[in-house]
C-alpha cells in the first residue's frame, strides 16, 4: 500500500482496539447484576504487524526491546464468583475502563501530534 | 455504527435495568407494612427483579434488560393484633413478606451498578470529544 503513512495507520488501528475494548467493558458494566454472567476482555493486539516495530539497522544498536504486552495477556482469572453465578467486579472493570480511556488520550495526542508535523511539511503553519 | 456508540447502548441498557430494579425495590418498601383488608385474604407478595441477556437488533450492542418480575415464594410474617379485621382465629394479622434490610441491601447494589453506567457513558463521551479534538489541531 502506498501513498498511506505507516505511523499513522498503526495509531488509527490502535483507537479502534481502544473504542472495540470500551464496548466490551460497557457490556461487562451493564451485566453486573445478571446471574450467570462471566466477564470478557479483548486480547492484546498484536503490534501493528510489525509495521512500527524497531529494527536494528546499525550494529551500535541495542537489542530492540517489542512494547506492549503479550498477546492473550488480556485473559485473567475471575477475581470472585457471586452465589449468582456472576464474576463481575465493578472495581476491575472502572480500572479498566480508566485505563482505556488513558490510552486512548495517549493515542489521540500522538495521531494530533502527527498530523501537526505533516502540516508543518506541506508549509502551513499549524 | 462505532463502537463507542456502542459502548454508551450498553450502559444506556444498564442504566435502565438498574433504574427498573430501583422501582421495584421501592414497591416492596412501599408494602412492607401492607396488611389484608379482610380474613383469609393474602397480603402483599414481595417482588423480585430479574435480569436478562439481550442484544441490541440495531447495533449488535450487548444489552441487558428487566424480565419478568418474580414473586418472593417465603412464608409470610403475622402479627399479633386480635382486633384487626385481617386477624385469624388466634389473633395473628399476616404481613407482606418484606424485609426492609434485604431491599436495603438491594438498593445500595443497584445504586453502585447505576452509579457504574454512568461511569462508562462518561468515559465513552470522553474518548468520542478527544477523538473530535484531532479535527482542530
Amino acid at each position: 500500500m502506498t501513498g498511506r503513512i505507516p505511523s499513522l495507520d498503526a495509531l488509527k488501528g490502535r483507537l479502534q482496539w481502544l473504542q472495540a475494548r470500551q464496548s466490551v467493558l460497557a457490556g461487562n458494566v451493564a451485566h453486573a447484576d445478571t446471574p450467570g454472567f462471566r466477564p470478557r476482555d479483548l486480547v492484546s493486539q498484536e503490534a501493528g504487524g510489525g509495521a512500527l516495530s524497531p529494527v536494528a539497522t546499525h550494529f551500535g544498536h541495542v537489542g530492540a526491546v517489542a512494547a506492549g504486552r503479550p498477546p492473550g495477556a488480556g485473559r485473567v482469572a475471575a477475581f470472585e464468583t457471586r452465589p449468582s453465578g456472576n464474576a463481575v467486579s465493578l472495581e476491575d472493570e472502572m480500572l479498566k475502563l480508566a485505563e482505556t480511556q488513558i490510552e486512548h488520550q495517549l493515542a489521540a495526542g500522538l495521531y494530533q501530534r502527527s498530523i501537526a508535523y505533516l502540516r508543518t511539511a506541506i508549509g502551513r503553519r499549524g | 455504527m462505532g463502537d463507542l456508540a456502542r459502548a454508551i447502548i450498553s450502559a444506556a441498557s444498564g442504566l435502565r435495568a438498574q433504574a427498573g430494579r430501583m422501582r421495584v425495590i421501592s414497591e416492596n418498601l412501599a408494602n412492607a407494612d401492607s396488611t389484608p383488608a379482610r380474613k383469609g385474604e393474602a397480603p402483599y407478595r414481595r417482588k423480585i427483579a430479574t435480569f436478562q441477556r439481550q442484544v441490541d437488533r440495531e447495533s449488535g450492542a450487548e444489552a441487558v434488560t428487566l424480565g419478568r418480575t418474580a414473586r418472593d415464594k417465603s412464608a409470610f410474617r403475622t402479627r399479633l393484633e386480635p382486633g384487626h379485621p385481617a386477624a385469624d382465629a388466634t389473633g395473628m394479622v399476616p404481613l407482606a413478606n418484606v424485609n426492609a434490610l434485604v431491599e436495603q441491601t438491594d438498593m445500595r447494589e443497584a445504586q453502585r451498578s447505576y452509579e457504574a453506567n454512568l461511569n462508562v457513558i462518561g468515559a465513552a463521551r470522553r474518548m468520542i470529544a478527544r477523538t473530535l479534538e484531532i479535527l482542530k489541531a
